[in-house]
C-alpha cells in the first residue's frame, strides 16, 4: 500500500502540472539553523547543528479554477556531526506532513481530496494516505467519508510496531438547522492492529487493540448568547464509552464570554489503539475526569482579560488549577503583550517522584511583549515555573527568550532567537537559532 | 411482475432519486475558497463585519469570534467547520502545531510569535511528568497515535 502511495502521490502532482498556467500560488519557507553543545559527566561532549527546512506550497485555481494542490513537509540535516559511524538515516531526517490535490465543486461545499491528508471530522482525527470527500446534502444534511492507508510512525521499541493497522476508512453524516443545531455521527475503522509476541512486564493484557471507534457530536445554540458543543465516542472493540467532551459558552453581553467544560475519559477505551499510551495504563478501569470554567472580557477593543478554573479527578487523586491572563494589542496591532499567572494545586500522587512528602503543585508566571513593524520585529518572552517543593534541588524552571528579526524584503525575513534558563534538567541552558522565512503569495487569496 | 422488471423499476427509482438529489445539490451554496478581503493580523472577530443572518445551514458568525475561549477550544469547531476555517487559514496554519511528526517544538519554530497560544513553552520536559499524570487525554489528542520519537525514547 505504501509503495503504491509513494508512486501515486508524485504522479498526481505531475498530472496537475499542465493545469498550473493560471494558478495562484503561495510558498511558505522557514529555514532554521540551531547550534547546541551537549555534554554530560563521563560522556564526550557533542556539538549538534541541525539545519531544518520547512516548506509549504499552495497552488490554487488550477485547471478550471476549482482544483488546488497543497504540500507541506520538512527535512533536517545535521551539519556538525561528522562521525564516520553515523548512518545517513541518522544524519538526515524528514517528513511529508501533507500533500494532496483538492477539487472544490461550485455547490454544496462539495470537495474531494487525494494524497496525504488530515481528516478531522466529528470524533475522527487521522492522517491518511488516501482519498476524502465531503458534500452538503438537501434539507440540512451532509456527508463525508475517507479511506486509504494509515501513515505509520516510529515503532515502539519493545513492540516492534507503531501499533496501527495498514488500512483505514470512515466518515461522518450530519444534520444542520441554520444557526440553531448541528448533530453528527462519525466512525472510523482501521484494519487489524499488529499483534505483539510478548507482553512487556507491567503491561496489562487487554489494554491495546484495534482502532474502531464511533461517536456523535453536537453543536446547539437555542439562543444566540448560548452555545453547547461537544462529542461522545464509543470504542466498538472494548464495547464501552471512551470519551465525553463538552463545552458550554455563554455570551451575556457582547464583550463577555463565559464558558464551562466537562471532559471524561475511560482510559483503557480511549487509549486502546495507541500502543504507547495503552502500555502506561495501570488499571483497566481507570478514569480521568475534569471540569471547569472561564470568563473572558474584552476590556478595550484590543485588550482581553480572562480568568479560569479547572478541577481534575483521577483514580490517583484530585487536583485543581486556576489563574488569569491579560492580553492586549496596541499601535494598530503592531505591539502585542500578555501576562498570565496560574497555580496548580496537586498532591503527592501527581508529583514527579510520588513519595509521601512530595507535591505536584507549582505556579506558572509568564509575560511576553512583541513588536512587529514593516522593517523589524522583536519579541521577549519570560516563563517561570515555581515549584512548591524543589524538583531535583531546583526551586523553579525558568526561561527567558528574545527574538530579533529584520524584513529584508516584504516577503523575506531574517531573525535570530536566544534563550537562557535554569531548570531541573540543566544548571544552565543556553540556546540559539537563526531563522530565514520566506512567505510569498501571488493572487488574491486572503488566507494566512 | 417479473423479477427483472422489479429490478429495472428499482434502478429507475434510484436513478430518479439520484438525479433529484444532484439537481438539489446545484441549488446549495458553497463557502468561498478564500476570504474575499484581506484580514488584519492577529485574532479576528467575525461578527465585527458579518451580520448574524445565516444563509443556508450556516452557523452564526458570532460563534466564530476568536476570543480566548474560542482559541483554546477550537477543536470543537475544526471538527465540523473546516471549510469555514480554510476560507481564512491555510492548512499549514494548523500544522504549525498539529503536524503528527514534527522536527522542532512549535513554540521554538515560532519563537518570534509569543502571542500565539503554542503548547510546551519553557521547560516542559520537567513539567510533562506532572501534566501527564494530571490529564493524559490532553497529551493523547496530539501524541496518542503519533508515537513521536521523543515520547518513545523514554516511554517504551
Amino acid at each position: 500500500m505504501k509503495k503504491v502511495f509513494c508512486r501515486l502521490l508524485p504522479a498526481l502532482f505531475l498530472a496537475a502540472l499542465p493545469a498550473t498556467v493560471n494558478a495562484e500560488s503561495s510558498v511558505d519557507s522557514t529555514s532554521i539553523l540551531r547550534i547546541q553543545h551537549d555534554s554530560g559527566a563521563g560522556v564526550p561532549g557533542k556539538t549538534l547543528a541541525p539545519l531544518t527546512q520547512f516548506l509549504g506550497v499552495d497552488l490554487d485555481k488550477l485547471g478550471d479554477g476549482n482544483l488546488s494542490a497543497h504540500l507541506y513537509g520538512w527535512g533536517q540535516v545535521n551539519l556538525a556531526d561528522r562521525s564516520p559511524n553515523l548512518s545517513s538515516s541518522d544524519r538526515f531526517d524528514g517528513s511529508l506532513t501533507y500533500g494532496y490535490l483538492q477539487y472544490r465543486f461550485k455547490n454544496a461545499n462539495a470537495r474531494v481530496r487525494a494524497g496525504r491528508l488530515f481528516v478531522n471530522e466529528g470524533i475522527i482525527n487521522e492522517q491518511v494516505d488516501g482519498v476524502s470527500a465531503h458534500t452538503d446534502l438537501p434539507y440540512g444534511f451532509g456527508v463525508s467519508s475517507f479511506g486509504g492507508a494509515t501513515v505509520h510512525t516510529v515503532h515502539v521499541p519493545d513492540a516492534g510496531t507503531d501499533g496501527k493497522g495498514d488500512g483505514i476508512f470512515g466518515g461522518r453524516v450530519n444534520y444542520r438547522k441554520s444557526g440553531l443545531l448541528e448533530i453528527g455521527f462519525s466512525g472510523v475503522y482501521e484494519t487489524k492492529a499488529p499483534t505483539r509476541n510478548t507482553l512487556p512486564f507491567g503491561v496489562l493484557p487487554g489494554s491495546y487493540g484495534d482502532h474502531r471507534v464511533v461517536g456523535g457530536d453536537i453543536w446547539i445554540s437555542p439562543v444566540s448568547m448560548l452555545q453547547l458543543s461537544g462529542h461522545t465516542s464509543y470504542n466498538a472493540e472494548t464495547e464501552k464509552l471512551a470519551e465525553h467532551s463538552y463545552l458550554l459558552q455563554l455570551t451575556p453581553v457582547k464583550d463577555l464570554v463565559l464558558s464551562a467544560n466537562f471532559d471524561e475519559q475511560h482510559d483503557r477505551d480511549y487509549f486502546y489503539s495507541s500502543i504507547l499510551f495503552a502500555d502506561m495504563i495501570k488499571d483497566l478501569g481507570q478514569e480521568s475526569r475534569s471540569f471547569g470554567g472561564s470568563a473572558s472580557y474584552a476590556i478595550v477593543k484590543n485588550g482581553e482579560i480572562s480568568a479560569d478554573y479547572k478541577h481534575y479527578s483521577r483514580d490517583i487523586g484530585k487536583a485543581e488549577r486556576f489563574g488569569g491572563e491579560l492580553r492586549g494589542s496596541f499601535l494598530d496591532n503592531s505591539l502585542r503583550s500578555g501576562l498570565s499567572y496560574h497555580y496548580l494545586r496537586a498532591g503527592s500522587d501527581f508529583a514527579i517522584s510520588p513519595i509521601f512528602s512530595a507535591t505536584g503543585s507549582f505556579q506558572e508566571v509568564r509575560c511576553y511583549l512583541m513588536r512587529d513593524t514593516k522593517s523589524y520585529f522583536a519579541a521577549l518572552d519570560v516563563i517561570d515555573y515555581l515549584f512548591k517543593k524543589p524538583v531535583d534541588n531546583k526551586n523553579s524552571a525558568w526561561e527567558a527568550s528574545g527574538s530579533l528579526g529584520y524584513h529584508l524584503k516584504p516577503d523575506l525575513a531574517l531573525s535570530g532567537d536566544l534563550s537562557y534558563g535554569e531548570n531541573p534538567q540543566y544548571n544552565n541552558e543556553f540556546k540559539g537559532l537563526i531563522r530565514l522565512t520566506y512567505n510569498m503569495t501571488s493572487g488574491k487569496g486572503a488566507t494566512k | 411482475m417479473r423479477p427483472s422488471n422489479q429490478i429495472l423499476s428499482l434502478l429507475t427509482l434510484v436513478g430518479l432519486v439520484a438525479l433529484t438529489a444532484c439537481a438539489q445539490l446545484r441549488a446549495l451554496p458553497s463557502l468561498p475558497a478564500s476570504h474575499p478581503e484581506e484580514l488584519s493580523a492577529g485574532p479576528v472577530s467575525c461578527a465585527e463585519c458579518h451580520e448574524d443572518q445565516q444563509k443556508g445551514t450556516m452557523k452564526a458568525f458570532a460563534a466564530f469570534n476568536h476570543s480566548q475561549v474560542f482559541i483554546k477550544n477550537h477543536r470543537f469547531y475544526a471538527a465540523s467547520d473546516d471549510a469555514l476555517c480554510s476560507s481564512c487559514h491555510k492548512a499549514s496554519f494548523c500544522t504549525d502545531c498539529h503536524s503528527n511528526r514534527g522536527a522542532l517544538k512549535p513554540s521554538l519554530i515560532n519563537g518570534n510569535r509569543p502571542d500565539r497560544m503554542m503548547p510546551h513553552r519553557g521547560d516542559f520536559l520537567t513539567l510533562h511528568k506532572i501534566e501527564g499524570k494530571l490529564d493524559p487525554a490532553s497529551c493523547y489528542r496530539c501524541h496518542g497515535r503519533a508515537n513521536n520519537e521523543r515520547c518513545v525514547a523514554c516511554h517504551r
